[in-house]
């Protein structure tokens, strides 16, 4: 989805432009986003696959209290990507299942 | 692991209660640490962007964020107190509580003397198929996404609940220019302060009682939504099934306090559904059943910030009280009287209800009706027009006003009265009402009316433009011709308009007509909505130069299709009425010909 530059009530202030990667694929975020609103902003909504019925799940509550944007980043799994501030060059992966270590 | 000592207050979540908190102890020299999960601290004030009912020393008439900001600097100007982003609790054992700081991805363990537990809350999820699907967000994360990082969540939303976060997150969704098709609520009535229902309804947003979503649609991600109506018993009504096309479906069916912690810790619970689920039991110093851990805010109950503040505040001193010998005894006593007149008014009674569960005693209080039964006294005056009918804890009209003409009294939860004779009709009050519940209003020696409308949208409007007028329930009345347009610092801007005086006790916002349009005027020389009002911007103010530079009207239609939107246009944007233009030149020939025909035309009544 697209970004806000115009809003009656909010001046947004971002940070700098930084790059990362989301299963293989070179994306753009702001400094001090978090890594789910950075795909986000670049159209990406479904975050992981559930383990046991394989569904795809994305952003629900934004705050770290639900398991529904659990993703891979930088090779650890179960990262609240919510509440977690993208770097550059992070290396960011769909969740597959309840996430294994691959370091 | 690494174990910290020396700390006398732990405050675990950095929100409104939290930081209030915090900030009790720390003025009073306590070492103080907030541990927040958060990228900053503010909780969920960082993404709210209405401005907060209540009163003046809780920030009452400030937007969400700016409380957050003013909250946060304070906290970070005592110098005995930090704030540590980013870390979560992972547990509350007997020998010291357990600390993840996710930066660094390492653990400590620290061993306080005391603690707040300013939790918060987390989003009730309500069961429909396809309810995981993405595109399915708690009202929070749609705030997080739109007012935080100022990220669109979609294009166009279904809300699911009418309490006040349901309506004021879809007021914000539509300042974010996002669709919001309708509001469902289960129940036959709306669940929060009618000044945001009729915030939403006059913006055109429908609420339909007595609906439920059925399911989500789509396979990867939300594409859309089967909504179906309710029986008296919330049961569907089959085949009153309806499809919506949305991309976003959003829940607002409440909260759930964040207990986890306080239950690990040993706390003992108690389920009270009128507070939102399970709770710790606490005494009126918030102390739970655990000496040295106190509750604050949402994870005690949920109810809104302005008493999240407060019982943080009273969580803080009342540690202060444990740990020093300070006299704070006064502003404690102060505190408590503050809480329960901010509960006394009928919008808190569920609270009030859930409160008595736990052993609070609630006396009854009265509190007065609104009175402005002069307003017709005083016709021909510039004066507000308070819509306020409901006793909802707020009275910044009262003390936002220059010359003392509008009370509420000493209880906060009382409707302003309004003394007609002393206002200078000066407006700051509609600026200032968190409810953008107060119009302004004058009727004129010409038969029109003056109508001053809050607006907190962009465009904004220019003096002399056309805007449509529109009524309670965002429903078109009449074009009407913007007087004026005062800008406000806190973004509530009032537009005033003129309208007919029968039209002006049912207009309460504004459409403004979009200024982006490629929109086809005329067809035959395919010239845009947009093209035409550039060239009226840049001078060309009249229907023959507008033909002549623009070619509109020169096509073989004659100008049947183009000619009165072009003059509609013209008088949208130099405040002209249409009777009052020049229509133009009707030139033959007025459909296309052949020259041939033409040619070989005859002269009736001649013979060749």
């Amino acid at each position: 989805m697209e970004r806000i530059f115009k809003h009656p009530l909010i001046s947004f202030k971002r940070g700098e432009i930084i790059t990362f990667f989301f299963e293989g694929r070179e994306l753009s975020a702001y400094t001090g986003e978090t890594i789910a609103a950075a795909l986000h902003a670049n159209g990406i909504k479904d975050l992981r696959y559930s383990p046991i019925r394989n569904r795809p799940q994305g952003l629900f509550c934004a705050i770290g209290k639900c398991s529904s944007c659990l993703m891979e980043v930088d090779g650890k799994p179960n990262v609240r990507t919510c509440i977690t501030p993208v770097k550059p060059g992070m290396i960011v992966r769909r969740q597959h299942g309840r996430g294994e270590i691959s370091e | 692991m690494r174990l910290v000592s020396n700390l006398d207050l732990l405050v675990i979540g950095g929100g409104p209660a939290g930081l209030s908190s915090a900030i009790e102890a720390a003025k009073n020299g306590l070492t103080v640490l907030v541990v927040d999960e958060g990228v900053s601290s503010g909780g969920q004030l960082v993404k709210q962007t209405h401005k907060f009912f209540g009163n003046e020393s809780f920030f009452a008439s400030v937007r969400g964020f700016e409380i957050s900001r003013r909250l946060t600097e304070q906290l970070n100007s005592l110098d005995s107190a930090r704030i540590q982003n980013e870390s979560s609790v992972v547990a509350i054992y007997p020998d010291g509580i357990l600390v993840h700081d996710m930066r660094n991805d390492h653990t400590s363990l620290l061993k306080p003397k005391k603690i707040v537990l300013a939790t918060g809350a987390s989003e009730r999820f309500i069961q429909f198929e396809n309810n995981d699907l993405p595109g399915v967000y708690g009202a929070g994360a749609v705030q997080t996404l739109m007012n935080q990082f100022g990220i669109l969540p979609g294009r166009s939303v279904l809300m699911i609940g009418s309490g006040n976060i349901g309506l004021i997150v879809s007021y914000q969704l539509l300042q974010a220019g996002v669709e919001v098709r309708a509001i469902l609520e289960a129940s036959n009535r709306i669940g929060g302060y009618q000044v945001h229902a009729d915030k939403v309804r006059r913006v055109g947003i429908p609420i339909l009682l007595q609906h439920t979503i059925l399911r989500a649609i789509g396979e990867e991600s939300v594409r859309g939504a089967v909504i179906s109506k309710l029986d008296e018993r919330w049961s569907p009504i089959s085949g009153t099934e309806r499809e919506l096309v949305v991309d976003t479906i959003c829940i607002a069916v409440g909260l759930l306090p964040s207990i986890e912690l306080a239950a690990q810790a040993g706390c003992e619970m108690k389920y009270v559904q009128e507070l939102g689920g399970y709770v710790p039991l606490r005494d009126e110093d918030m102390r739970t059943s655990i000496d040295d851990i106190f509750i604050a805010g949402d994870a005690a109950g949920i109810e809104e910030a302005t008493t999240a503040m407060i019982e943080g505040q009273i969580a803080g001193l009342a540690v202060v009280s444990d740990l020093t010998k300070n006299s704070i005894q006064e502003r404690l006593k102060y505190l408590k009287d503050t809480l329960r007149k901010f509960r006394s008014g009928p919008t808190s009674s569920k609270t009030r209800a859930g409160l008595s569960k736990l052993g609070s005693k609630f006396e009854e209080v009265s509190f007065t009706n609104g009175n402005q039964n002069d307003f017709t006294k005083y016709t021909g005056k510039m004066r507000p027009l308070i819509e306020c009918f409901e006793a909802i804890p707020c009275n910044p009209c009262e003390t936002s006003c220059p010359a003392g003409a509008i009370s509420i009294g000493d209880n906060i939860n009382s409707r302003p009265i309004i003394d007609y004779s002393k206002c200078t009709g000066c407006g700051i009050c509609a600026t200032t009402c968190p409810g953008l519940a107060i119009f302004m209003f004058r009727e004129n020696k010409d038969g029109t009316c003056s109508v001053g409308i809050p607006y907190e949208f962009l465009p904004l409007p220019a003096e002399g433009q056309y805007v449509t007028a529109l009524g309670r329930n965002g429903e078109a009345i009449c074009k009407a011709k913007v007087e004026k347009v005062v800008k406000s610092a806190n973004k509530t801007n009032l537009v005033y308009i003129s309208v007919l005086r029968e039209y002006a006790s049912d207009v309460r916002h504004i459409l403004v007509p979009s200024k982006e349009s490629g929109a086809m005027v005329c067809r035959c020389e395919e010239v845009t909505v947009d093209q035409v009002r550039k060239a009226i911007k840049e001078g060309y103010t009249d229907f023959e130069e507008l033909r002549r530079y623009l070619r509109i009207g020169m096509g073989p239609c004659g100008g049947r299709t183009c000619r009165l939107n072009t003059l509609m246009i013209l008088s949208e944007e130099t405040g002209v009425p249409v009777e009052r233009l020049s229509p133009g030149v009707f030139r033959p020939p007025s459909i296309p010909v052949s020259f041939k025909a033409l040619g070989e035309g005859r002269v009736d009544g001649y013979e060749e």
